[in-house]
């Protein structure tokens, strides 16, 4: 039962189709995760696959049930296939959306199953049984705090937020408690919906409307790409540098390279999807004591440590 | 039963309506253009104009498409996934000709031959599905919207594939060059225009597009091959397609499973803000050029001003957009 | 005599600086059939629509029952029982006979809609009108008469005290047109004022008590329908004399060359094996009931719909299988549906005329000025009356539409016309000029075949008739044989193939 991510809208079909036969002594983990709409949620994807693969060959009677879903709606849906077609022992989910799912995951608790919650909490946290996700205020405060230091505490920044959610709205929060208590001067923020081409055009625009301008924080890789080929264009390279965030190749690859354009990166790894998948399956097989939470670091990447954070084979 | 003289007088004032109905879309971007240069006098830099100019183009070649598909009263919702999935054809088949030792001019024209055929055939099926399948377009384009976008998804790997950097610097100029500032997706999208125009107004197949349009039975009795002329009309938003991406790919050398996400949507918001109505059977290719420039132009407002809430903007693009079609719907109820 | 029921006094009607109406008075009484005649253009239909509410007037009085009213719209005029059916009806197409019926005035119980009340009231109606349509039939269903049948039902079940009808019979069989009358006749017993339009003159002496004659505006006569011929009414309508209606007979040598052959034409679930051969220079007529498959068999004929068996000859021994074919062969078809299939009635003049002959102003390109010099030509040609080049074809009459048609169909340059109903709906003026073009066509060495449902039209200008019924040629009249009683005969199964006798 092997099936790309590229073919993931399939895979709730095929698994009605290969219902439980064979797999009734086995346990079965169950994982389910937004489809890769964008670089972050395709590295997600990626990994989760990498991680089925390794817990597959690591534990013979262990078999992972990965769905995607391209809205909230069809994720609840894909949880009622998961218990009652796959008969799954443990769910892992990162849910689109926090309040939405929260009733149909406690559905699958109610069953009696093992919740892991990956990123995003649901809005009533005694569901869960384990909670793994990257930190939100704290990737906002290690970028604010980079960036206070390189500027020498003064400028004038813009900053390119991603969609109106709360994961955005903690990042910028964390963000601006910091940089508001120092000269730095922020000089408008809007949004560029986490894609490449929003944060051209917004980039553009904010180039043509402010004459100076010293850092930019992008806060997420897809947006600095834009930002990146925006900047170029304005030949302004030189006159400011820019911050992103969540651990892409291509922008560890230039900290690495020692690129002043993108001097750090902030992580926010979708490598936790594999952590979650990998702490549960630990728990299912060889009952390991487990911790509540597992919080990822949002480390800041320097040319130091970049070599570590880095994955040439992921699609992000 | 009216006389002729009156007839006549109705006639008239129904042509003034016309002509006035014709001009909403320019007098609404004349508008925009002055709020724009109130917001921020920037907004009327030679540097700006080309920026906002330059992005219109992508959707706008589109929209001069879509403007032929409208009018056959059809639609295509497929374009913005097409789209995204001819820059990912486009990227892999340049990424596998480098290495060939081919030189970088001949990499870009196969490439750029590549996305033009198969935005053609990838019209071509819409085009038939709708008229040998006999299959609603909107119901059709949706199906293959969501094919064409898992099929790039599925090229990327969920990811994002980028154009090596060898050929990305030859091929680069073509959306950041130009000749005397105009950049060269501003020359294209012009020339494009012009000929829409043309096609449409003054050739017969225009005629058959319009009439098919505006009443298929009257065209079918008027020995008019419909689904013929339906079938070209989707091959050729097919190839506007094609030429949008050789104009994109360029910019961030990139493709995902994001690129072109709501293209299709701005395209006909386009067509319709220009006049062209939904239903078919009236095209405006020039409407459609100042609609695709109505809506870049929005975002660039909004963008140049820290004066309205970021999170109002959907609303703001909303308001407009309903204005300058009210413009248009006010002219015409006008006596 | 009973005193009027709805009533304009010196109605007069502008739209800007134009006048249609000249202080036109008319007047209704409850209990009577009142016909208004007058050609194209007159002015009927407006003042039918100022008395309908549907559009105020510049100057003058409406009055009901004696007092002056204000139809400001025309639900005001619907709640004091004046009701106008229009020949485009007002019906929703995907709703049933009995919602239709009921339509903005739902029988609601428990803020349900009732639809059980509402079918049996429906069907109340529709007994008392003797009609038989089915109330759970959807409108679209429904032939047009039948469709004209709810519209008397739904007007019925408003109280209606007027009941304004505007060419209700252009549409209608010789057999559907009775059912109407009969049904006219219980609503005028009833005591409902009756406003008939028609061009149909001996339709009008049949069916009205009184008749109301308008010409370009202005009120001319109002008669008692019994003191008067048709011919009188005809000579008021127009100012002059009608005699000679239609052209003599120029018949064809008996030598005249075959130019189109028609061998056992099939079209599946209309036409059953017809065969029939046009000569050069005649006018050819079918005749039949609607229905018989005469406009499916033409359009069989040229290729417009499929056949499955069957063979089309040119005159020069080339087969016609597509349209293309035909129009190649020189054989044009103008259809009996201007609205939905002859014109584009959004569009100017100009596209509509070359629409059909494109191919030659210009390969690929239009010659815009060449096109627009042959509407001028046209317009002179066939003396369509458009005040100005660039109108909508929907503002023009429907006797200057089919001018127009027929000016479209001529841009091929046809050898053979196929005219289906080309006079339906349209004021005896132009029916005159349309019968002597086809006859001076006919004279010029091309040939004619003409569909009607108007036996008088087929009479005085075919040189001969093939009647038709359901699908199939039951006998072809010629010479001395071509009248009514003959045409009837072979249209309803008592002469000709198949007959039941």
């Amino acid at each position: 039962m092997k099936f790309s991510i590229g073919l993931a809208a399939l895979a709730v079909g095929m698994m009605i189709a290969a219902a439980p036969a064979g797999a009734a002594d086995k346990k079965v983990l169950g994982v389910s995760i937004p489809s890769a709409t964008h670089g972050w949620a395709g590295g997600l994807n990626w990994h989760a696959q990498q991680a089925k693969i390794a817990l597959e060959k690591k534990y013979p009677d262990l078999s992972i049930a990965l769905v995607t879903a391209g809205d909230a709606t069809r994720q609840a849906n894909d949880l009622e296939d998961l218990v009652q077609v796959r008969k799954i022992d443990a769910l892992v989910i990162l849910p689109f959306e926090s309040a939405p799912l929260t009733e149909p995951v406690r559905q699958v608790k109610n069953a009696g199953k093992w919740i892991t919650i990956v990123d995003r909490g649901l809005t009533d946290p005694s569901i869960q049984d384990l909670y793994v996700a990257g930190n939100n205020p704290q990737m906002g405060a290690n970028s604010a705090n980079f960036m206070v230091k390189k500027m020498g505490g003064k400028g004038n920044i813009v900053i390119l937020r991603g969609i109106p959610t709360v994961i955005d709205n903690q990042r910028f929060d964390a963000f601006m408690d910091i940089v508001k208590k120092t000269d730095i001067k922020v000089l408008d923020s809007k949004y560029a919906n986490w894609n490449r081409d929003d944060g051209f055009k917004v980039m553009q625009d904010f180039l043509s409307r402010f004459p100076k301008i010293d850092a930019v924080w992008a806060q997420d890789d897809d947006i600095t790409l834009g930002v990146i080929e925006a900047v170029k264009q304005a030949g302004r390279e030189k006159d400011l540098f820019i911050l992103g965030g969540a651990g892409m190749k291509e922008m560890v690859k230039r900290v690495m390279d020692k690129d002043v354009l993108v001097p750090a990166d902030v992580l926010y790894p979708p490598k936790m999807i594999a952590d979650a998948m990998e702490l549960t399956a630990k728990h299912m097989m060889e009952n390991a004591p487990l911790e509540k939470q597992y919080i990822v670091d949002a480390t800041l990447v320097t040319p130091e440590n970049a070599k570590q954070f880095y994955y040439p084979d992921s699609p992000f | 039963m009216p006389d002729t003289s009156h007839a006549a007088n109705r006639a008239s004032s129904a042509r003034r309506r016309a002509d006035f109905k014709a001009l909403g879309p320019f007098i609404a971007l004349a508008a925009l253009i002055v709020l724009g240069a109130v917001v921020n006098p920037v907004f009327l830099t030679p540097g700006n104009l080309i920026n906002v100019l330059t992005r219109t183009a992508f959707t706008g070649v589109i929209a001069i498409g879509g403007t032929f598909i409208i009018t056959t009263g059809g639609i295509d919702l497929s374009v913005g996934a097409l789209a995204a999935f001819v820059s990912g054809v486009m990227i892999i088949v340049m990424n596998a000709l480098t290495p060939e030792g081919l030189p970088p001019l001949m990499v870009v024209l196969l490439g750029t031959l590549t996305v033009m055929v198969i935005g053609a055939l990838a019209g071509l099926v819409n085009g038939l599905l709708i008229t040998r399948g006999r299959i609603e377009p909107f119901i059709v384009t949706l199906g293959t919207m969501g094919i064409f976008r898992s099929l790039v998804t599925y090229l990327a790997d969920g990811g994002t594939l980028s154009l090596n950097s060898q050929i990305r610097s030859f091929y680069r100029p073509v959306y950041y060059s130009g000749v005397l500032g105009i950049t060269y997706p501003i020359i294209v999208f012009a020339l494009v225009s012009v000929i829409g125009a043309i096609v449409l107004y003054r050739t017969r197949y225009g005629r058959y597009v319009t009439a098919t349009g505006a009443n298929e039975e009257v065209a079918r009795y008027s020995a008019i091959h419909v689904d013929r002329i339906k079938l070209a009309a989707y091959a050729l938003q097919g190839l506007c397609v094609g030429l949008a991406v050789f104009l994109y790919v360029p910019r961030l050398g990139s493709a995902s499973a994001t690129t072109g996400l709501g293209w299709e949507l701005e395209a006909i918001a386009a067509v319709i803000i220009g006049g062209t109505l939904m239903k078919g059977g009236s095209g405006r290719i020039w409407g459609t050029v100042s609609g695709a420039i109505i809506l870049a132009s929005i975002d660039n407002i909004l963008n140049l001003t820290g004066a309205i809430s970021v999170y109002l903007n959907s609303a703001i693009q909303g308001c407009i957009i309903i204005v300058a079609v009210l413009v248009q719907r006010d002219a015409k109820s006008r006596p | 005599m009973s005193a009027s029921v709805l009533a304009g006094q010196g109605i007069a009607k502008s739209f800007g600086p134009v006048q249609v109406l000249f202080g036109v008075d008319f007047a209704v009484r409850a209990g009577e059939v009142h016909a208004l005649v007058g050609e194209n253009g007159a002015g009927k239909s407006t003042l039918m629509k100022i008395l309908g509410g549907y559009q105020p007037a510049s100057a003058g009085t409406i009055l009901v029952d004696g007092k002056p009213v204000s139809l400001r719209d025309s639900e005001i005029a619907e709640r004091l029982g004046i009701v106008m059916i229009h020949q485009e009806f007002n019906l929703a197409e995907t709703m049933t006979v009995a919602e239709n019926i009921f339509l903005g005035r739902e029988i609601v119980r428990h803020c349900f809609i009732d639809r059980e009340a509402m079918r049996r009231a429906s069907v109340k109606v529709l007994a008392e009108l003797e009609c038989v349509v089915d109330s759970d039939a959807r409108i679209s269903e429904l032939s047009v008469s039948e469709k004209q049948m709810v519209e008397i039902a739904k007007a019925v079940s408003r109280d209606v005290r007027v009941l304004i009808m505007d060419e209700p019979t252009a549409v209608l069989t010789g057999a559907e047109t009775e059912v109407l009358f009969r049904l006219i006749r219980r609503l005028r017993s009833q005591g409902v004022g009756v406003v008939y339009i028609s061009h149909k003159l001996n339709e009008v002496k049949a069916i009205s008590d009184r008749v109301t004659v308008l010409r370009d505006g202005r009120f001319i006569a109002t008669e008692a329908t019994a003191a008067v011929t048709p011919d009188d009414i005809a000579r008021l309508m127009v100012g002059r004399d009608m005699s000679d209606m239609y052209p003599l007979h120029h018949l064809p040598p008996d030598d005249a060359p075959v130019v189109l052959a028609v061998d056992g034409l099939t079209v599946p679930g209309w036409v059953e094996r017809a065969s029939f051969e046009l000569r050069r220079g005649e006018i050819l007529g079918f005749a039949g009931l609607i229905g018989a498959g005469r406009t499916e068999l033409m359009e069989g004929v040229v290729g417009l719909r499929s056949r499955s068996a069957g063979q089309v000859t040119a005159g020069n021994g080339r087969s016609i299988r597509s349209y293309d074919d035909a129009i190649a062969a020189g054989v044009a078809y103008l259809t009996e549906d201007r609205k939905k299939r002859g014109l584009l009635v959004d569009k100017p003049l100009t596209p509509n005329l070359t629409l059909l002959a494109l191919g030659r102003y210009g390969k690929i390109f239009i010659d815009l000025a060449a096109e627009r010099a042959a509407t001028a030509k046209a317009i002179d040609t066939y003396q369509i009356k458009a005040g100005d080049i660039d109108m909508k074809v929907s503002s023009l009459s429907g006797g200057n539409q089919q001018k127009l048609l027929l000016a479209k169909t001529m841009q091929v340059e046809p050898k053979i016309l196929i005219v289906d109903e080309p006079t339906r709906g349209i004021d005896v003026g132009t029916k005159h000029q349309i019968y002597l073009f086809l006859d001076e066509f006919a004279q010029g060495g091309g040939s004619v075949i003409v569909i009607s449902s108007e036996m008088p039209e087929l009479i005085g200008l075919a040189h001969r008739v093939v009647v038709m019924r359901e699908g199939r040629v039951t006998g072809t009249l010629a010479g001395a044989e071509i009248d009514e009683t003959n045409i009837v005969r072979y249209a309803t199964g008592l002469s000709g193939v198949g007959a039941d006798a």
